[in-house]
């Protein structure tokens, strides 16, 4: 694969035979991927089945309604119907059926922040989300290590740090995804949007989701204070919990949108047998 | 109907059984008992990996909740602790007994004469929430060790005066070294004042290094077992039987 890695590419308009397939993405990452992703679904929809629990969210150690940032919660109106109330800030929004009074995850409708379709299992059940969240935990834990192992010898991770010299990159790439510049800054093997994002998820986020979870830990936090105290207490490590997810959950988003758009085939197969055809917004080679 | 209508609530209710197929789902893996038990492989793992080790933050008295939540079983009603009430606890005692060579019965002033310790610590409730109060009572290990459990034991297990609404008592359990943890306490007061009923009283475990649930209240009676698997349903505590983990440290 070495010998197409820094083959150049000729311009596509008067190419006629195809871009060549390139060996993208290692087993590891690969394997990971995919079994990260599965882990993402349930850690997410489990872990809004344990926010259901206590549906609010405070910037500070114990729970302190003074400094409450979220709150979803649901309210009797005079009608005797039930209005679901999302309270961010202390600015409350009505948000029946969709936050607060929402799905019971079997036929009707509750008192209960996260819909049942969202939630892990569907109905109220801690003691079952709660299973499902530390098991996936665990796989999530050992695959990020074999993922770093994996990464590092490989060189993968090298590869998609943004550095110093990307930043400059940054806006004239979102002009071209806009479509309001014509061709992509040069760059290397992703370009330094995807870089910005993957360094954000995999050294901020992903981090942030680990620590703040063992500072949610009663036992770990009898072992190591500091890690709480440095998140700003046990509730504000339930928010920062909170805040990573709701990050996380947007890369996934905006991951899945650039999946679709830039070639749902060929992204597929690298991800599957590792092979990309590069294409015209790629960089060179591997 | 208009035909626009009829194509919105078309796309509704697709979209409505779509999500609802997904709460299905869920709920159908959730209930899967070979798949349970790969989960519970968690439990042994955190209990290995965090354990009980260091000790829970100390606060000062400053971050004290005042109004301390209550949360958890109703208080009890029965005639037996409506009459333990009505005398002041008087004619409490608390039991310690099983894999003992000396049971003991103590009434609350022998308790008291133990020795006071004050911890003001965190109680985080498994449903997330977390509050602050100041507890003073007697080390757990000091209650056992004048019962002197034997080599064999292996759990201490509380049982408690209150009961579920289906009748099940409450019960909680600790193995010896969690129960030998310095800041596992037994509570008599809360906040510089006795246990009121609605927190425990007159005896409540508290073991800051795990979730709520483990600071059983209302404690009548302490076994010292080789192990738990005769009580209730057998998984160590009235939530346990609930399906939570035995161990709580996370």
């Amino acid at each position: 694969m070495d010998a197409v890695a820094g083959a150049e590419r000729m311009p596509s308009a008067v190419s006629q035979t195809r871009e060549p397939l390139v060996y993208r993405h290692s087993l590891t990452v690969r394997v990971t991927h995919w079994v990260f992703a599965l882990a993402f679904f349930v850690l997410v929809m489990s872990g809004l089945q344990i926010f259901n629990a206590s549906p609010n969210l405070d910037a500070s150690d114990k729970s302190d309604p003074a400094r409450r940032v979220l709150s979803i919660g649901a309210q009797q109106l005079p009608d005797g119907k039930t209005a679901g109330v999302t309270t961010i800030f202390g600015h409350a929004f009505t948000t029946t059926h969709v936050l607060g009074y929402t799905s019971d995850g079997m036929s009707g409708e509750a008192e209960r922040a996260f819909p049942g379709w969202i939630t892990w299992p569907g109905y109220q059940d801690l003691a079952g989300g709660r299973r499902w969240h530390l098991f996936f935990a665990w796989i999530m834990i050992l695959c990020g290590t074999a993922y770093f192992i994996g990464g590092i010898t490989r060189k993968d991770v090298g590869l998609i740090v943004l550095r110093p010299s990307d930043v400059p990159k940054l806006l004239p790439m979102q002009l071209y995804y806009l479509r309001l510049r014509r061709e992509p800054p040069p760059h290397g093997t992703y370009n330094p949007l995807q870089k910005a994002a993957y360094t954000s998820v995999l050294f901020v986020f992903a981090p942030l989701m680990v620590i703040s979870g063992l500072a949610l830990s009663p036992g770990v936090d009898a072992i190591a204070h500091p890690l709480t105290t440095l998140l700003g207490g046990r509730q504000f490590a339930r928010l920062w919990h909170f805040v990573a997810t709701v990050a996380l959950v947007g890369f996934f988003g905006i991951h899945i949108t650039l999946v679709l758009s830039t070639g749902v085939f060929n992204n597929l197969r690298s991800m599957v047998t590792g092979e990309y055809r590069l294409g015209a917004h790629d960089g060179n080679g591997v | 109907m208009k035909r626009r209508e009829i194509i919105t609530g078309a796309a509704m209710f697709a979209a409505a059984s779509a999500l609802a197929g997904c709460a299905k789902i869920t709920n159908a893996l959730n209930e899967n008992d070979a798949i349970k038990s790969v989960l519970h492989a968690a439990e042994p793992l955190n209990h290995a990996v965090i354990g009980t080790r260091g000790e829970a933050k100390l606060y000062p008295d400053s971050a004290i909740d005042r109004e301390f939540r209550v949360n958890g079983f109703d208080t009890p009603s029965d005639s037996a602790y409506a009459a333990l009430r009505r005398d002041g606890f008087a004619s409490y005692k608390l039991v310690v007994e099983g894999l003992v060579d000396r049971p003991q019965a103590f009434t609350l002033a022998q308790l008291r004469a133990l020795g006071s310790l004050t911890q003001t610590t965190r109680h985080d409730c498994v449903e997330g929430w977390s509050a602050i109060g100041k507890w003073s009572g007697v080390r757990l290990s000091s209650v056992l060790a004048l019962a002197a459990p034997q080599t064999r034991a292996r759990y201490v297990i509380f049982h408690c005066l209150d009961r579920s609404s289906d009748g099940d008592p409450y019960y909680e359990s600790l193995d010896m070294h969690q129960a030998a943890h310095p800041q596992a306490l037994l509570a008599l007061d809360l906040n510089e004042r006795p246990l009121d009923a609605d927190h425990g009283a007159p005896v409540r475990l508290r073991v800051p290094t795990q979730l709520g649930y483990k600071s059983a209240k209302w404690v009548g009676r302490i076994e010292v077992a080789d192990s738990f698997k005769n009580v209730g349903s057998g998984k160590g505590g009235y939530w346990e039987d609930q399906g939570y983990d035995w161990y709580a440290g996370i």
